[in-house]
């Protein structure tokens, strides 16, 4: 047995590089040669305390004091180190424990090899040292499936400007030979004018007709891969685990699959498209200009590169203030939101003058760095535009006293003239594809971080049916969110087929996450949960589930109606059943009431329920549902007395013949109950009846008594 | 601001009998490292400190709680309290704190929405990452707090006297 992690922070609070070594014996922790802390460990258990930006590695006698004196500090470290040392003490404690080898997992700390950096989340590669063809190969993947639409609308794309570009040709022609002295004199000229005219009229209508086309091809690949994006990620978010949820608000997911969608989308409909044409456009129209003259086009060319290098530099310049100028927009934005938000909070406080001076100062920090962006924007692109074309001035002079000398012909100016548009429009294009490709590089990462992400609660490959009629075992469960943190330890609990247990204890002693263990939102860290004799980890989530029933505090209606929401339990129910759940949650009467009954919409845009209101149409749902488990998760505790006991009436004949879990804070609601289990500091601390418990004299007597005095007080 | 609203304010003098001062607490380090505290004659073995305003008064208003988080009292000022004990004290917040000062920024990468910063902390050089830049800076006045994808902290003191070089880096992301 060897385990090693490293830790970061010397005693003295500078940074070094230590590390932990546990080799079934003895603790050490070392920087260099240097042994700060070496101790033999072979009971009790190694813990980890966090802090603000730091933690330390305690070692917790078997039989701690009160007050944690008895423990004894290892090392420091810094956040950097925290899920290494973590998944090292999960090992360590485990070998004290049960004598058994296990390996550090790196799920939740994957170091680059190259640089040493963590890899962001959900993504396999370092964002930092990958290959910038990275984005690119996978950019093309997502385009693939398009590619021979994508193709063909490009070749239409090239059709309707190969039309476009014989405007300068036929112009010079006109020039060249309808208005020639010869012409004139041969009296064809007016045959000349009229055939060049019709031939213009012809590849400008060519032109357009190619233009609708692709335009239209390139609506529908728009359309197409935009919905397809947007499922995509959608689908990706709706399978990810909760834990994955958890770290992500509801703003970013939205942005995320809308937003960032979007600009993918954007760049490969607008700018991929057009890419084909921009490169062939300045490829022809670059030879055609030295086809005319090699000279001119040098000229033309010159300013080019000294151009784009002064608009490089400008660019990361203004890309600066503009980072800035959208900071102070977001932070405006921010504080927009708030006081909308919080406006009752506002008024009620008369704060009203302090909220529109704190608005109105931003609003005017945004406003002097818009107007000084736009200042340095104007005051900077035409100069730019100007020095571009530069190019033109000579071209007019030196083509000109060309025309003069016979070198070259009048047409043939007009046509250089006219075909040096074509030119610049690509380099314009290009002078702007950077920041396109900017906004799409952090896209296509926002969109990687959800689509590549492995659900850490994942399906096996042949899932067993899920049978869940029968008792449910836990199995030394030992459970944390983080690595470092354990909530659940130790749990050893068998529930009968039908019994109905009661949850019990402080806020934060580990209720809530046992419950998300039976539903399988997470995986435990150690030990087993059968069901019927199966770990429920080789059933398919999805299927289990369904076989779960949970009535939350909170009720979330879906805008619809509310038979939609009752159904939503299971959308293939009859009318009937969804009226019969609905008397069974006494939910029928007062949905008789609503104006338009079971087709009354309530939601976002309807109705405003009660909290009883919803509670029931939430108790409705588990009824339609028929779990074998129910789970009440403080189904009641946001309701007045009066209200509660109104729904414990329709809570009664759901939990009746079914496996339950109840969590209440007040504890008369589990007086139903067969058996409580009291959680204490994430290990069972007590079970046994209501009266059982109240003779032991222990937690719950406490919390009964505390529970009866606050009652008597409030009276 | 009219008299009547004056008297109903809440005075400091509130949470008065929440202080502990030398007259009725003394902290000393035990053998095995941590903060033993004695107040009003009571012994504490072990004491946590919690800064109450961590970033603009980290000297004050001082949380003492037991293991089990249940308060015991409120230091006003660490500076009231003799010397050694204000050792004592500093060394226990000095482990719960770690916001490590930025001397100079190196250079600040943005590579695909992630920002790289790789900084000078006293002799040391350090790289950290910092994802969704407007979320993870913090400025309080001229102060400026960094929080990477780790969870650390970086402060810069005074973002208007690190080197011009170093603040060039930095102003763009800041207000």
């Amino acid at each position: 047995m060897q385990v090693k992690a490293p830790f970061d922070l010397a005693p003295d609070g500078g940074l070094c590089n230590g590390v932990l070594l546990f080799d079934g014996r003895t603790l050490t922790a070392a920087v260099g040669e240097n042994t700060i802390f070496t101790s033999p460990l072979r009971s009790g258990e190694l813990c980890i305390r966090t802090y603000s930006g730091c933690g330390t590695l305690e070692i917790t006698p078997e039989n701690p004091s009160d007050d944690m004196s008895d423990c004894l500090a290892v090392c420091r470290f810094s956040m950097t180190c925290v899920n290494e040392i973590g998944e090292f003490v999960k090992v360590v404690n485990h070998y004290i424990r049960t004598g058994a080898e296990t390996e550090i997992s790196t799920k939740d700390f994957r170091v680059c090899p190259k640089c040493g950096r963590h890899y962001a989340k959900g993504l396999d590669v370092c964002l930092f040292c990958v290959e910038k063809s990275y984005l690119s190969k996978r950019l093309f993947g997502i385009a693939k499936p398009y590619a021979k639409q994508f193709l063909f609308a490009s070749f239409l794309v090239l059709c309707a400007t190969g039309f476009s570009v014989m405007l300068p040709i036929i112009n010079s022609r006109i020039v060249d030979k309808g208005l020639s002295a010869e012409a004139i004199a041969n009296a064809t000229a007016v045959h000349d004018i009229i055939f060049y005219t019709i031939l213009l009229g012809a590849s400008q209508i060519f032109g357009q007709i190619f233009k609708m086309l692709s335009q239209r091809r390139a609506n529908k690949i728009s359309t197409s891969l935009s919905s397809s994006l947007r499922t995509g990620v959608y689908d990706k978010v709706q399978r990810l685990s909760v834990s994955s949820m958890s770290g992500k608000t509801a703003g970013d997911l939205m942005k995320r699959i809308s937003r960032d969608t979007e600009t993918v989308k954007n760049f490969i409909t607008e700018q991929g498209m057009y890419a084909l044409e921009k490169l062939v456009m300045f490829v022809v129209v670059f030879i055609i200009l030295c086809n005319i003259s090699p000279l001119l086009t040098f000229l033309v060319i010159l300013p080019i590169p000294f151009v784009a290098y002064a608009m490089r530099k400008f660019w990361i310049f203004i890309h600066i203030r503009y980072e800035k100028q959208w900071r102070r927009e977001s932070r405006a934005n921010s504080i927009l939101h708030d006081i909308v938000r919080g406006i009752r909070v506002v008024k009620s406080f008369g704060s009203e003058d302090r909220e529109i001076e704190k608005f109105a100062s931003v609003s005017r920090q945004l406003a002097d760095i818009s107007v000084s962006n736009e200042h340095l924007w104007a005051m900077t692109f035409p100069f730019m535009f100007f020095f571009t074309g530069i190019g033109e001035f000579f071209v007019l002079y030196i083509g000109g006293r060309a025309v003069i000398n016979g070198a070259m012909s009048a047409g043939q100016l007009l046509e250089f003239t006219l075909f040096l548009g074509y030119l610049y429009q690509p380099l314009l294009w290009l002078s702007f594809l950077p920041r396109r490709l900017g906004e799409l590089e952090t896209s296509l990462i926002k969109i990687f971080e959800i689509t590549d992400e492995v659900s850490d609660v994942a399906d096996c490959e042949n899932p067993i049916p899920a049978q869940l009629g029968g008792d449910i075992v836990f199995s030394d469960v030992q459970f944390g969110y983080k690595a470092y943190e354990p909530v659940l330890r130790d749990i050893n609990l068998t529930v009968k087929q039908g019994e109905m247990i009661g949850l019990v204890g402080r806020s934060g002693a580990g209720k809530s996450t046992l419950i998300n263990l039976i539903m399988r939102l997470y995986d435990t860290d150690t030990g087993t949960i059968t069901v019927n004799g199966n770990n429920i980890r080789d059933m398919a989530q999805g299927e289990y589930r369904e076989k779960i029933g949970v009535v939350f505090q909170e009720t979330f209606l879906f805008s619809g109606t509310v038979y939609d929401n009752i159904a939503y339990a299971r959308k293939t129910a009859e009318q009937g059943e969804v009226i019969a759940a609905a008397k069974a949650a006494n939910a029928h009467d007062f949905i008789m009431k609503l104006p338009d009954g079971y087709n009354t919409l309530v939601g976002e845009n309807g109705l405003n329920l009660s909290g009883g209101e919803r509670q029931r149409i939430s108790i409705a749902r588990a009824v339609l549902r028929n779990p074998e488990i129910l789970i009440l998760d403080e189904a009641t505790s946001a309701l007045d007395p009066e209200t509660e006991s109104s729904i414990q009436d329709a809570l009664a004949k759901l939990v009746k013949g079914r496996t339950t879990f109840a969590i209440a804070h007040r504890l008369a609601t589990l007086r139903n109950a067969d058996r409580l289990v009291v959680i204490e500091k994430g290990r069972i601390a007590e079970t046994g009846s209501h009266r059982e418990l109240l003779m032991q004299d222990g937690i719950y007597a406490k919390l009964v008594m505390a529970q009866r005095q606050t009652a008597k007080l409030t009276k | 601001m009219s008299d009547g609203f004056d008297s109903r304010k809440i005075s400091p003098e509130t949470l008065a009998a929440e202080y502990v001062h030398p007259e009725n607490c003394t902290f000393a380090t035990a053998q095995n490292g941590f903060l033993s505290a004695t107040i009003n004659g009571t012994l504490y073995k072990r004491v946590i400190l919690s800064r109450s305003l961590p970033l603009n008064f980290p000297d004050d208003y001082i949380c003492i709680t037991d293991a089990d988080k249940n308060e015991l009292g409120i230091i006003e000022h660490i500076s009231e309290f003799p010397e050694e004990q204000q050792k004592a004290i500093n060394n226990e917040l000095s482990q719960r704190y770690y916001c490590p000062v930025v001397d100079e920024i190196i250079s600040v990468k943005d590579k695909m929405g992630n920002f790289y910063f790789d900084v000078k902390i006293g002799d040391f050089k350090k790289s950290f990452t910092v994802k969704d830049i407007s979320r993870s800076i913090r400025q309080m006045g001229n102060s400026v707090y960094l929080t990477d994808i780790d969870g650390n902290r970086f402060k810069i003191e005074d973002y208007e006297k690190i080197p011009p070089k170093s603040r060039r880096k930095i102003e763009p992301y800041l207000y």
